[in-house]
């Protein structure tokens, strides 16, 4: 599987070449033109394993209910993959073993050997501002994600706080908490900051510069009641 | 302090390194992230009174945050704006600026956040009976929905109503109708801005408004 990034940060789209016989998972909804030689089946979980329990903490998690597995039947071929508010995407590869763990909107596809699970991170996640599922990654293999806004990576080594609306992925060698951003709860509130997610150890979260509900509440007031 | 914005001018944002002792003023709910060490305060908007015609009136947030470094080690910061766009930094040397309303960012403690009266027109005109105006020493940061545009005017120009971002004080605002009535309404740019006098303004190349009455027919 080779992913090439196009259009970076503005219009982001991937094109994923599979080498025929290899296949690929994707977001339903994500795929915007493919080779004809590609097979695809629709599932409510990873190929081969999960179950619908699974597939139910995946709609809630705010993922699309459905799967998409492409396959490149007989010869090579290519889908682009796209997301729908403009925005940045970051190629991921993981190791054998490794764990990244990606907020759920922010997934886009991923290699057929990444493992997908959804992780409960606790009632703090009801806060967070992001769904209350996140998908955890396991390697090996590469996994493609994207951000409302451009993505930009942080490494902690201690403490460092994240806004909520702001996380894209992070290691699983950190954790978060969430927490009020300045010294009183007062000014956290009034401040517009409210809560915000603490993070605990040493690695990567990945952030990206735009926040979805921002946006959304700049342009919601506005409209026309339905 | 260090700053820089970064990935304009679609998704500008701004990372500052505060040193030991300094400290920024940014509007309510930039910040993206930062430090964990870093103090954060919110206040009014420059009095309570004040802070309330500026929400009201300016269609600014009445509260603004001031983050301070406290420690003795550089904390990093990294502020942003709700719509996809590009940042500018100004520096005021005891001179001022005026912003349209949603345009400020973030500013250095040397600057003063002042409202001035626009006029009834600019209310109608949905630009706020207040204009926002930046005076003192230090940097101003302001952001835009899309891209820039500089112009030098001198004499009178036209600018689309909310595309205005930021002109200088000595210029005056006038609202009014794009055309005649017929075409004013009929062409769908009702109002539009006249600036007149002599100093640089710069446009923002898209409109929020211009988005809602896209998607409200839509819905």
């Amino acid at each position: 599987m080779n992913i090439e990034l196009l259009h970076q940060p503005g219009n982001a789209a991937a094109k994923v070449t599979l080498e025929a016989g290899e296949s690929c998972t994707s977001e339903g909804g994500a795929m915007i033109a493919m080779s004809s030689n590609m097979d695809i089946t629709t599932t409510t979980h990873k190929k081969k394993k999960g179950s619908i329990m699974k597939s139910l903490k995946r709609m809630f998690a705010g993922e699309s209910f459905f799967l998409n597995h492409f396959t490149a039947n007989g010869e090579s071929g290519e889908i682009f993959l796209t997301t729908t508010l403009v925005g940045d995407m970051m190629q991921y590869d993981l190791e054998d073993g490794e764990n990244l763990i990606v907020q759920s909107g922010s997934f886009v596809a991923s290699e057929e050997s990444v493992d997908m699970d959804l992780g409960w991170e606790g009632f703090k996640t009801l806060f967070s501002g992001e769904g209350l599922f996140w998908l955890h990654l396991k390697g090996p293999g590469k996994a493609i994600i994207n951000s409302f806004g451009s993505i930009y990576p942080v490494e902690v080594d201690g403490e460092y706080i994240v806004d909520t609306g702001h996380i894209v992925a992070f290691n699983e060698t950190l954790n978060f908490d969430i927490t009020k951003a300045g010294k009183n709860w007062m000014s956290s509130i009034l401040g517009g900051e409210g809560l915000v997610c603490k993070f605990k150890g040493k690695g990567t979260v990945w952030c990206q510069s735009h926040n979805e509900t921002s946006f959304g509440q700049s342009i919601g007031p506005k409209l026309r009641p339905r | 302090m260090e700053s820089k914005i970064t990935d304009g001018p679609s998704f500008a944002h701004i990372n500052f390194y505060l040193e030991p002792g300094e400290s920024l003023t940014t509007e309510s709910d930039a910040m993206a992230s930062m430090s964990a060490e870093m103090d954060m305060k919110a206040s009014f908007n420059g009095g309570l009174i004040s802070g309330l015609l500026k929400k009201f009136l300016g269609n600014e947030s009445l509260f603004v945050s001031h983050f301070t470094n406290n420690t003795n080690k550089i904390l990093h910061l990294c502020v942003t704006q709700a719509t996809p766009g590009d940042m500018r930094k100004v520096s005021l040397d005891n001179d001022s600026i005026c912003l349209q309303p949603g345009a400020y960012i973030c500013s250095t403690p040397g600057v003063k956040l002042g409202l001035r009266w626009a006029g009834f027109a600019s209310l109608i005109a949905r630009e706020g009976l207040f204009k926002l105006v930046m005076s003192g020493k230090g940097d101003v940061w302001y952001g835009a929905y899309g891209c820039l545009l500089d112009k030098e005017v001198n004499g009178e120009y036209i600018i689309d109503t909310s595309h205005l971002v930021s002109y200088e004080p000595q210029m005056k605002l006038k609202i009014q109708l794009s055309g005649g009535i017929f075409s004013s309404f009929f062409s769908s740019e009702g109002f539009v801005n006249r600036i007149e006098g002599k100093g640089k303004i710069v446009i923002q190349s898209r409109s929020i408004d211009g988005l809602r009455g896209w998607m409200n027919p839509r819905i």
